[in-house]
C-alpha cells in the first residue's frame, strides 16, 4: 500500500467537496475494494470528474486524469521513446505511470480515443491486470493499488462511436445524471456561493432546457452551467444575464432553440 | 422550407411606360387629352369588346389621369384591350372598374404604370389568374404594396406551373400556401415563420411535444381568431390580424395558456345542462385556475400574459366587458374593482384557494356566477361571442361537446385540404386529372390505390436507350424510349408535415448527420509535408539516424481536406407493386418510399451533397416512365415536396434502363464520387418481356457500365425475398435486404452515412 513519491504530484491536498445523491460513494468504494474498474456513466457537467477527485481523495490514492480526443494514440497513453542529450530513453506515459505506481487512472471521454487505444486497456482490465509495453518490449504488472476509471457520454453514442462491447463488458458501472432538483439546487448554492431561491430558479431553467435534449439540444444545461451562472450572479448580473453569458449562447446557435431558451428564463423569473 | 425562388420580376417586358406613357411634354398642349380620351374610347367601342368595356373606360380615364397623370389614362385604354382579348371582356370591366381606386391608392405614375405591368405580366402566361387577382386587388396591395405583390404573384405563377386548378387555387387564396405566402412576403409574423421556436418553446417549458398546427379556416372560410386545443392536438391561428408588431408575444402568449390548461387541466367538463353563458363563465374561471398555477412555477409567465388585459376598470357593464374584467382581475391583483359582479368572482376564486388544483373549483365559481349573471339585464350573444383577450383559447378542449361536424373537420383538416384541391381540380381543370389523392393525411392511413393513373398526362420523349440482351449478346442501340412527366401535384405542405411526423427522427439525424461532418477531417501521420512535426515520426527518423540506417522522410502531420463530395442520383421504383400495403393495415410501400426519401433527402441535403431524385416505372420498351421529382440544381421546396407526394403507383419495373439513365445524368455533375442509389420492393419485370432473365441481364450489364466510368450503383431492396436476384444484378456487396419496412425512414440515412463514408 505504500505508492512510491513519484505520483505526490498527483495527489489531492484538499477535499473536492461532493454532495451525496445517491449510494454512489459505498458502490464505488466496493468496486475499488475489489480493484474492479469502474465506467462513470452521465451528461457532461453533470459531476463525474468531481466524483473521482472526491473518492480518490477520500480512499488516499492518486488520480491521473486522462481526457481522450480524437487523435490520441496508444503512445499518449502508454509513453515513448525521447530523444536526448545521451541518446534515447523511455517515458511513461500517464496510464503506466498510475499502473507502475499504484494510482487511481480516469480516462475522460474513452470513445473518443481511436480504437487502437482502446485495446490497450484490455488486458488491464480483465484478472491479468498487465500493460504490455510493446516498442520497450516490457510487460508491467499493476500495482496493487492501481484502478482504470473510464466516462462515458451514452448522449454522444451514435452509428459512427461507441465503445465496443468487449470493452463495455469489462466494467462495473455508474450511472450518473443531473442531481434531483433540490439537491442541484444546494450544490448550485454552496458552489457559487448564492442565496438557496436563487439557485432553485436556476435549477427549474435548466430543468426546461433539458426538455430539449434530443430536440434541437443534444444535452440541456448541466449543472456545470449552473454553477457558471450562480458565480456571474454572485458578481453582480442579473438572472436574464448571466443565464444568456454562461447557459444559452454557449450552447446554441440555432436561432429557434435559443428563443425557447430565453423564453423559459423569462418565464422562471 | 420556402424555396429560394428567383427575385421576381415582372416589371414589363412590355413596353407599357415606353410606348404608351408618352412624356408628359406632348401631353401639355392646350386640352389634348379630352380628345386622346375620347378617341382611345372611340377605339375600344369600334373593337367590338361589348358596351361594358367602353362606358368603364369612359368614367375610369379621367379620374384615372387626375390621380396617375394623363398618360396612365391613356395606358389604361391598351390594357383594357390586350385583357379583353386574351381574357374577356367582363374581365377588362373589371380591370377598368379597379383602375380608379388603385390610381388614388398608388398615386405616382411610375407605380402606376408597374401595376398595369404587373398585371399584363400574368396576362400573359395565365389569363385565368387574373380575375381572381383583380377581385383582390384592393387587399393584396394594402397588406402588401406593389414590390412583394410582384414577387407574391410571381411565385404564384412558379408554384402551379400549368396546373390551372392549382392556380386558381392561389390567386383565389384558397390553397392555404399562398395565404402563407402572402403573409411571408408581407412580413408579418405568422404561425409558419415562428413555427420552430413556438414548438421547442412548448416543449422546453411543459417537457412535451405535442403536435402544433395551424388551424384551418373555419366552416364558413373565416380565418380561425383564436387558438384552440383538443385530441392532444394544438391548433394555432395562421395569424393574428391586427395586431402588427406584437403577433409574435400573442402566439407565445397563446401557447404558454395552452401549454397550462394541458399541464394542470382535468378531464373534459360534461355540458349537462349548462346555458352556453355558465359554459362561458366556467371556461373563464378554468383559464384563470390554471395560469395561476402555472405562475406559481414560472412566475415571469405573468408579464407574457398581462399586457393583453387592457379592459378599463370601469364603463358600461356589458357582458364582454365584466367578463374582460373579470378575468384580468383574476391574473392581475392591482386592478381596481368596482362592479360587484367581478367582485363576487374574485373573492370566491381566493376563498377557493385550497381547491385551486382541482378544476371542480371552476365549475362550482363559473356556475354561480352564471346563473347571477343571467339573472340580470345584460345580454349574452353565445353565437358571436369570442374569448378574450386574444390570446386565449376558444374553450372548446375543456367541454365534452356533443359531435360538430365543424369540429371533426377541424381534427383532420389534412382531409380538408386535400379535398379541396381535388374539388377544384374536377371542376375547373381542362385537362382531365382523375389523380387519387387519398393518402396524404399526416399519418399515412392505409390509402385506395387507383392502379395505373393513365392521368399524369402524356410524357414528353427526352431521349433512347440501349439495352443489352444476353441471349444474342449484343447491345441494342437505342432500344428503350425514355419519356418524362410532369410531376402529378402533391402536396405543398408535405416537408412541413414530414416536420410534424419525423421532428424527432429529424433531429436525430441532423445530430448523426454533424457527427459525420466533422469525421472527415481527419488527420494524417507520417506524411512528406505538412504543418508540423509527426513527433512519433520524427523520433524514429532520429534514433534510425543514430543507428546509421536511412530514416523515413515522412515525419509530417497533415489535415485531410474535407473534399469528400458525393453526388447521388436516388431512383424510386414506383412500379404498379409499390400500392400494397407493408402490412396487413400498415401503409403502402410507396408512402414509406416517399417518407424515406423525404428523411433521407433532408439528411444530404445539410451534408450539401448534390442529390437528383426520379422516380421510375416502365410500361414496355417505348415508355420508360421518369418523373424528375427533384433535378440536381433544385432546392428541397414546395415544388419538389409536391413532386414527391405526388408520385403514384402504377406500370412495370425496367430497372436497367432507369439505371442508365440515372447514370448520364450523374455523369455531369462535378463530384468526389457518385452513387445511383435504388429503391425497389421488387425484380425488374415489363409487360413487353417473358423471359424473367432477359431484364437481370440487363440489369447488371447497365451496373456493369456504369461502374466501368467510376459510378457506385447500390440497391436497397423492400420486403422479404425480394431479394433473390438482387445479388445477380448489384452483387453481393451492392444491396441490401430492408424487410422491416417500417423502420425504413430512420434506417436509409444511416445507411447512407455509412456507405458514403
Ligand atoms: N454531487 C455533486 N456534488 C458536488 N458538486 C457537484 C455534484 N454534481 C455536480 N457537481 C458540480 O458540477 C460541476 C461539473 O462537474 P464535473 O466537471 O465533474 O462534470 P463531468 O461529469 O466530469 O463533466 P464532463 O463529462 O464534461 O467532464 C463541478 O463544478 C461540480 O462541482
Ligand atoms: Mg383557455
Amino acid at each position: 500500500m505504500t505508492a512510491s513519491p513519484i505520483l505526490d504530484a498527483y495527489r489531492l491536498e484538499t477535499e473536492p467537496k461532493w454532495h451525496q445523491t445517491d449510494d454512489e460513494i459505498a458502490m464505488f468504494s466496493a468496486a475499488y475494494g475489489a480493484r474492479l474498474p469502474v465506467m462513470l456513466k452521465g451528461p457532461t457537467g453533470c459531476g463525474k470528474t468531481r466524483f473521482v477527485e472526491h473518492m480518490a481523495w477520500r480512499l488516499k490514492r492518486p488520480l491521473v486524469t486522462v481526457s481522450c480526443h480524437e487523435d490520441m494514440t496508444a503512445s499518449d497513453l502508454v509513453g515513448r521513446y525521447l530523444l536526448g542529450p545521451e541518446g534515447t530513453h523511455w517515458q511513461d506515459g500517464p496510464l503506466t505511470l498510475a499502473v507502475r505506481h499504484g494510482a487511481i487512472c480516469y480516462l475522460d471521454e474513452i470513445v473518443e480515443a481511436r480504437q487502437d487505444t482502446t485495446v490497450i486497456i484490455h488486458a488491464l482490465t480483465d484478472d491479468r491486470r498487465i500493460l504490455p509495453l510493446e516498442k520497450k518490449g516490457e510487460l508491467i504488472r499493476a500495482h496493487p493499488d492501481f484502478q482504470l476509471v473510464i466516462s462515458y457520454n451514452p448522449g454522444y453514442q451514435s452509428v459512427l462511436k461507441d465503445l465496443k462491447e468487449s470493452t463495455k463488458q469489462r466494467f462495473c458501472a455508474l450511472d450518473f445524471d443531473y442531481p434531483a432538483a433540490q439537491v442541484e439546487a444546494e450544490i448550485v448554492a454552496s458552489e457559487a456561493a448564492i442565496a438557496q431561491a436563487s439557485a432553485e430558479t436556476l435549477v427549474r431553467i435548466a430543468q426546461k432546457s433539458r426538455n430539449l435534449r434530443g430536440q434541437g439540444l443534444s444535452e440541456g444545461s448541466s449543472t456545470r452551467m449552473l454553477i457558471h451562472a450562480g458565480r456571474l450572479m454572485a458578481g453582480g448580473l442579473s438572472v436574464g444575464e448571466a443565464c444568456k453569458l454562461a447557459m444559452i449562447t454557449p450552447m446554441t446557435d440555432d436561432p429557434e432553440i435559443r428563443a425557447a431558451l430565453s423564453a423559459a428564463v423569462d418565464a422562471c423569473v | 422550407m420556402i424555396p429560394k425562388y428567383a427575385q421576381p420580376c415582372l416589371r414589363l417586358s412590355m413596353p407599357v411606360s415606353e410606348t404608351h406613357i408618352r412624356p408628359a411634354a406632348t401631353a401639355g398642349l392646350a386640352d389634348p387629352l379630352e380628345t386622346r380620351i375620347a378617341a382611345a374610347h372611340a377605339r375600344l367601342v369600334g373593337a367590338g369588346y361589348g358596351v361594358g368595356v367602353p362606358r368603364a373606360y369612359q368614367q375610369a380615364a379621367p379620374k384615372v389621369a387626375e390621380h396617375a397623370g394623363p398618360d396612365a389614362a391613356l395606358a389604361l385604354a391598351e390594357a383594357a384591350s390586350r385583357i379583353a382579348i386574351r381574357a374577356r371582356p367582363r374581365v377588362a370591366a373589371q380591370f377598368l372598374d379597379l383602375s380608379v381606386p388603385m390610381a388614388r391608392r398608388l398615386a405616382a405614375a411610375e407605380s402606376f404604370g408597374r401595376w398595369l405591368g404587373l398585371l399584363l405580366g400574368v396576362l400573359k402566361p395565365a389569363p385565368d389568374a387574373l380575375a381572381p387577382l383583380l377581385e383582390r386587388m384592393e387587399m393584396l396591395h394594402q397588406r402588401l404594396g406593389i414590390g412583394p405583390l410582384e414577387a407574391w404573384v410571381q411565385t404564384g405563377l412558379r408554384l402551379a406551373g400549368t396546373d390551372l386548378a392549382l392556380r386558381q387555387a392561389y390567386f383565389t387564396l384558397e390553397l392555404p400556401e399562398a395565404v402563407r405566402l402572402l403573409e411571408r412576403h408581407a412580413g408579418e409574423d405568422t404561425f409558419h415563420s415562428l413555427e420552430g421556436e413556438l414548438r421547442a418553446t412548448h416543449r422546453a417549458l411543459w417537457g412535451q411535444s405535442p403536435p402544433i398546427r395551424e388551424a384551418l379556416p373555419q366552416a364558413k372560410g373565416t380565418a380561425a381568431l383564436r387558438a384552440s386545443f383538443g385530441a392532444g392536438v394544438i391548433q394555432l391561428p395562421a395569424s393574428y390580424g391586427g395586431y402588427r408588431g406584437r403577433e409574435r408575444l400573442i402566439f407565445k402568449a397563446a401557447l404558454a395558456h395552452i401549454g397550462a390548461h394541458m399541464a394542470h387541466g382535468g378531464p373534459r367538463f360534461q355540458v349537462g345542462q349548462l346555458k352556453p353563458l355558465q359554459i362561458a363563465v366556467i371556461s373563464l374561471i378554468e383559464d384563470a385556475r390554471v395560469e395561476t398555477l402555472a405562475l406559481r412555477e414560472m412566475p415571469g409567465l405573468r408579464r407574457l400574459w398581462l399586457p393583453f388585459h387592457d379592459v378599463p376598470p370601469d364603463g358600461m357593464a356589458t357582458t364582454p366587458s365584466l367578463f374582460g374584467r373579470l378575468a384580468r382581475a383574476l391574473i392581475d391583483p392591482d386592478f381596481p374593482i368596482r362592479h360587484g359582479w367581478v367582485r363576487k368572482g374574485v373573492e370566491m376564486f381566493r376563498a377557493g384557494e385550497g381547491q385551486i388544483g382541482s378544476p371542480a373549483l371552476s365549475r362550482h365559481i363559473g356556475n354561480i356566477l352564471g346563473n347571477d349573471l343571467g339573472q340580470t339585464r345584460v345580454q349574452f350573444n353565445a353565437r358571436d361571442y369570442v374569448v378574450q383577450p386574444v390570446y386565449r383559447d376558444d374553450n372548446l378542449g375543456l367541454w365534452d361537446l356533443p359531435p360538430d361536424p365543424h369540429e371533426a373537420q377541424q381534427h383532420h383538416h389534412i382531409d380538408i385540404e386535400t379535398h379541396d384541391l381535388r374539388r377544384s381540380e374536377e371542376t375547373d381543370s381542362p385537362q382531365e386529372h382523375k389523380t387519387e389523392r387519398a393518402d396524404q393525411s399526416a399519418d399515412m392511413p392505409p390509402e385506395k390505390i387507383v392502379p395505373a393513373p393513365a392521368a399524369s398526362g402524356v410524357g414528353r420523349i427526352v431521349g433512347r436507350l440501349p439495352e443489352y440482351d444476353y441471349l444474342a449478346g449484343i447491345e441494342r442501340a437505342d432500344w428503350v424510349t425514355v419519356k418524362e412527366y410532369e410531376p402529378a401535384p402533391g402536396d405543398p405542405l408535405f416537408w412541413r408535415k414530414l416536420e410534424d411526423r419525423q421532428g424527432p427522427l429529424l433531429a436525430r439525424i441532423r445530430s448523426l448527420v454533424r457527427a459525420a461532418a466533422m469525421g472527415r477531417q481527419k488527420r494524417l501521420k507520417r506524411q512528406a509535408e505538412g504543418e508540423r512535426l509527426d513527433l512519433d515520426a520524427a523520433i524514429e527518423a532520429s534514433i534510425q539516424l543514430r543507428a546509421r540506417s536511412t530514416p523515413d522522410h515522412r515525419v509530417y502531420e497533415g489535415v485531410a481536406t474535407p473534399d469528400r463530395s458525393i453526388a447521388v442520383h436516388l431512383l424510386l421504383d414506383t412500379s404498379h407493386s409499390t400500392g400494397d400495403p407493408v402490412s396487413l393495415t400498415g401503409p403502402s410501400i410507396i408512402a414509406l418510399l416517399r417518407e424515406a426519401t423525404g428523411v433521407l433527402a433532408h439528411a444530404m441535403t445539410q451534408l450539401g451533397d448534390p442529390l437528383a431524385i426520379t422516380a421510375f416505372a416502365s410500361d414496355g420498351r417505348d415508355d420508360l416512365r421518369l418523373v424528375r421529382v427533384k433535378q440536381f440544381h433544385d432546392d428541397l421546396g414546395p415544388l419538389t415536396g409536391m413532386a414527391l407526394s405526388g408520385l403514384r403507383p402504377g406500370y412495370s419495373t425496367r430497372i436497367g434502363a432507369a439505371i442508365r439513365d440515372a447514370g448520364a445524368r450523374l455523369a455531369t455533375v462535378p463530384a468526389h464520387r457518385r452513387l445511383v442509389l435504388i429503391l425497389t420492393d421488387g425484380e425488374p419485370s415489363d409487360i413487353d418481356i417473358r423471359d424473367p432473365d432477359y431484364l437481370v441481364a440487363d440489369a447488371r450489364r447497365a451496373v456493369q457500365s456504369l461502374n466501368s466510368s467510376g459510378i457506385d450503383v447500390f440497391c436497397i431492396a423492400l420486403g422479404q425475398g425480394a431479394g433473390q436476384r438482387h445479388a445477380e444484378i448489384f452483387s453481393k456487396r451492392g444491396f441490401v435486404q430492408i424487410d422491416r419496412l417500417e423502420a425504413l425512414p430512420e434506417k436509409l440515412p444511416a445507411l447512407y452515412l455509412r456507405m458514403t463514408r
